[in-house]
């Protein structure tokens, strides 16, 4: 793949445009590749140079140099502090913008093609509510075109999530946006809980079809696993420990503490419970937020809220939570009688409550959330349009979902030792104008090719 | 405290129509005109209402309210050339699909909240159209957007007439799902061929009585006066501009092909995703799109939809228009149209005129709006900075001269609303409801 760049020295500054000619001939090598693409690391170093850097966590770099070995960032910083090893790949990015891949905290990638197809559509069990041990992992097709589409404009990471009809749908997945089938694509299983609460989870004419039946069906799951949790622990501990006593106390033991019957649903819950895995609630409006949190303080869940389109009446009390919020999609549409802006101006508010804030790709009353995946850069734009600092909107589609699910050590920054995936951009990545060149996952420069590119190319006039 | 600004636009309102507002000049601002390029460091000036000058320098009187919008930018007010806001649930008439008597202007809701939204983000002219749940749908509405007064007030004056068609997946799937005609393309085109052959006999009725009233035949008995029939031959007869939801390219062909055999044009197809496979052909029959700037895969005909499309319709000789169909996408068409400059490298001036001049030809209304031209009506955005661009927010938009929105104004930043707004709790996208449209 490799032999496709244009590999020159350090001495010969190509243009912006011999980047791009450049970047155009592996598309091209690659056609067949363009859906699942081998990421095994390149042998030898790639260095992208004279690029605007923008780190995350450590400002922005003019004319800065980005080395790549091994599928890991090996050095960032300026032209004069780095030194670029004999052989390798030089990629001029001059007059460009690089970026860590950017990361979208929920999305339907894989679960859903064509929105109105239910056939082929696998967004949420909704045949019950309380569904933890659904697990999207088995649903995800890796070979969907939106995989492609979404990384054509630098997002490279993204949480599969089911959709939001019930109450407990079920466990998330972390994936990257290329490789080679879907074993190498997911990062991590089963890396969240969803869970929701409102007026999406109701069901009409059976349980639950209120807030009360929501909370109460949920309160009553959360009890059932404690104590199948807590029955299978103490079963665990006498089975441990050594049998010292009489045959008579021994027999009672252990039938007081005979394991619970072994429970899917149970089984799935326990991680959450124990407070090991974040637990992302769905939720819009201020009071459901309230009445919701209760419920999650009461089980010590590691809550991170999500949505809370509808929460301005109440953003120091969101703040006062310490828990991270995934904002989204701030394109829904203002109560009547608000003014137009009170939500795009949501991001800025909470974060200058301090909150660790995630921005959601998304539109409002478009068909469905999926085709809109790609804008989200133009998300943290718009959120910036109204208030919000500049780095704290590439911070909330890149390091801090990558915290919030975990990954903070590995992706969202442009810092040594982190996965190199790294976007390359003619501007500012949050603008509608500007066009990713070339993105790089694994350190893999990625053909920039989608079904969309391929249906353009073939009804382009040739000259 | 209510500013001076606001005090007389309340007394222009309360004074009614006889009264024009003062005359205005906006100055130091790039002015992106649409139709002829853009202007650094430019001045309009709106003189009762209408555009009196335009350039480096304007000649207006001193007594004009002068707005120096130095560093900031000025387009022609935001056209939307498909929206359904403000129709509340009343989009679709999906009980037979023919149903072109159905007057949109009878669902209108002058105080739904989507036409605030859509203020606050420089909308001024709006086609409110039927849904696309039936083959031939409603006559729409074209509205100035006015927020604040009365329903009268907010219609665009001598508007030309213009009529919703559909075509391919939701009239087949409204009643075939009802186990009714049609339940397939097939279906769907003859219901069309059916309604105006039907037509053509009640027009030719009504043309003969008509001839022999015109000869001076005395005792003549008119013909029954049927509004459906009388709808369709005004299509016929060319009084109504054909709005064609349509996303093949297959069916752009036929539908062409069915607007020849009978006589009538098409103005513009609305969705039109798949016209860069046959803008050739399309841009000979001199119709418009209005299209979606990236929007795709929602359902099986939009799964070939593509964001260069307008960019290559356009190159195609297609006159390109963006808009939303959503009470969502409406407040930032700007936007829509800066990602024209990435999907295809669209120059400013051609993605601006895309959500202003080519919206409103589609409407026909481009000799009233649409651009920034001496004698054009004084619809006009000033933008904090390059309106194309996400960061871009609209400050102040104007219609006819007057201003109905300033950012800067606590509250709602309306000049001229007082009171409660509505909603439907719709998001504007006829696919949200069962019969729904894009």
């Amino acid at each position: 793949m490799l032999t496709s760049f244009v590999c020159h020295s350090r001495r010969e500054s190509a243009s912006a445009l011999a980047l791009a000619v450049a970047l155009s001939i592996p598309a091209r090598t690659l056609h067949a590749q363009a859906r699942m693409v081998d990421t095994t690391p390149p042998a030898g170093v790639t260095a992208i140079t004279g690029g605007k850097l923008l780190t995350i966590t450590h400002g922005t770099i003019d004319n800065g140099v980005i080395l790549l070995q091994s599928g890991k960032i090996t050095a960032v910083g300026t032209a004069a502090s780095i030194k670029i090893p004999k052989g390798a790949t030089i990629v001029d990015a001059k007059g460009m913008t690089v970026y860590p891949g950017l990361i979208a905290a929920e999305t339907t990638l894989g679960l859903s093609e064509v929105e109105s197809d239910d056939v082929n559509s696998d967004l949420v069990e909704t045949s019950d509510e309380i569904f933890p041990q659904m697990h999207v992992y088995d649903a995800f097709h890796a070979e969907t075109e939106r995989i492609p589409i979404a990384r054509f404009n630098g997002i490279t990471n993204a949480v599969v999530a089911p959709a939001g009809e019930d109450t407990m749908p079920g466990q998330d997945i972390f994936i990257q946006l290329a490789g080679l089938d879907r074993e190498a694509m997911i990062l991590a299983r089963d890396t969240a809980l969803a869970m929701n609460f409102g007026n999406e989870p109701k069901r009409r004419g059976k349980y639950p079809s209120t807030r009360m039946g929501e909370i109460s069906q949920l309160h009553q799951a959360l009890i059932d696993a404690t104590e199948y949790m807590n029955k299978k622990e103490a079963a665990a501990a006498v089975k441990s420990e050594p049998a010292k006593d009489s045959k008579d106390d021994k027999d009672k033991k252990d039938h007081k503490n005979e394991p619970p019957k072994f429970s899917l649903r149970d089984e799935a819950l326990i991680p959450y419970l124990k407070g090991e895995k974040p637990v992302v609630i769905g939720v819009d409006e201020g009071h459901d937020i309230e009445a919701i949190m209760a419920l999650a303080s009461e089980f010590h869940l590691k809550v991170v809220l999500d949505h809370v389109t509808r929460s301005q009446g109440v953003l120091d009390k969101v703040a006062s939570y310490h828990v991270p919020v995934m904002i989204g999609s701030i394109y829904d549409l203002p109560r009547a009688n608000e003014r137009f802006d009170s939500v795009y101006t949501l991001p800025a508010e909470l974060a200058r409550r301090g909150v660790k804030i995630v921005l959601l790709p998304g539109d409002a009353g478009g068909p469905g959330g999926g085709q809109a995946l790609r804008n989200l850069p133009y998300v943290a734009g718009m959120a910036v349009a109204y208030g919000l600092p500049y780095d704290e909107a590439l911070k909330s589609i890149t390091l801090n979902p990558a915290e919030v699910f975990g990954m903070g050590a590995t992706l969202g920054s442009l810092d040594v030792g982190k996965t190199a995936n790294i976007v390359i951009a003619n501007g500012d990545p949050l603008d509608v104008r500007t066009s990713v060149k070339q993105v790089y996952i694994d350190g893999v420069a990625i053909p920039m090719e989608t079904r969309q590119t391929r249906l353009r190319d073939e009804y382009t006039p040739k000259k | 405290m209510i500013p001076a600004r606001i005090a007389l636009c309340l007394l222009a309102t309360g004074t009614a129509l006889a009264q024009a507002p003062p005359d205005l000049v906006i100055k130091n601002a790039t002015v992106m005109t649409a139709s002829h390029g853009t202007i650094a460091n430019g001045s309009v000036w709106v003189h009762n209402g209408k555009i009196a000058g335009v350039g480096a320098t304007v000649a207006a009187p001193a007594s004009a309210i002068v707005i120096d919008a130095t560093g900031k930018y000025l387009t022609p007010g935001i056209i939307d050339p498909h929206s359904h806001s403000a129709l509340g649930s009343d989009i679709n008439e999906a009980t037979s699909p023919v149903t072109p008597s159905m007057m949109m202007i009878d669902a209108f809701d002058n105080t739904d909240a989507a036409l605030y939204d859509a203020l606050a983000g420089g909308v001024t002219t709006e086609l409110l159209l039927h849904g696309s749940a039936n083959m031939i749908g409603g006559q729409a509405v074209v509205i100035k957007n006015k927020f604040g007064l009365s329903r009268e007030e907010m219609l665009f004056p001598n508007a030309p007439r213009s009529i919703k068609f559909a075509s391919g997946e939701n009239p087949k799937r409204v009643y075939g799902s009802k186990g009714q005609l049609p339940s397939t393309r097939m279906g769907n085109f003859e219901v069309m061929r059916q309604s105006f052959e039907d037509a053509k006999v009640y027009r030719k009725e009504w043309d003969d009585y008509d001839a022999k009233l015109a000869k001076g035949e005395k005792d003549l008995t008119p013909p029954h006066r049927d509004l459906k029939l009388e709808a369709l031959a005004d299509i016929l007869r060319g009084k109504l501009q054909v709005q064609i939801h349509c996303y093949r390219a297959d069916e752009f062909l036929t539908e062409e092909a069915i607007a020849h055999e009978y006589g009538y044009k098409i103005r513009a197809f609305h969705h039109a995703l798949e016209m860069y496979k046959v803008g050739g052909r399309i841009a000979k029959e001199d119709t418009a799109i209005a299209t979606f700037a990236d929007w795709w895969g929602y359902k099986d005909e939009a799964w070939d939809a593509i964001p260069w499309n307008a960019v290559m319709s356009m190159h195609d000789g297609i006159r390109v228009a963006l808009k939303s169909d959503s009470n969502d996408h409406i407040r930032r068409l700007n936007q829509e149209a800066g990602k024209m400059v990435h999907y295809g490298g669209a120059t400013e001036d051609e993605a601006i005129a895309m959500v202003t001049l080519n919206p409103a030809w589609i409407i026909g209304v481009q000799d009233h709006t649409g651009s920034i031209d001496v004698g054009k009506d004084g619809d006009l955005v000033i933008w904090n900075m390059d309106p194309l661009s996400t960061y871009a927010r609209a400050e102040k938009v104007y219609i006819d001269g007057d201003l109905f929105f300033d950012s800067s104004l606590k509250g709602y930043g309306t000049t001229h609303f007082e009171g409660v707004m509505h909603t439907a709790g719709f998001g504007g996208s006829d696919d949200e409801d069962a019969e729904g449209g894009n």
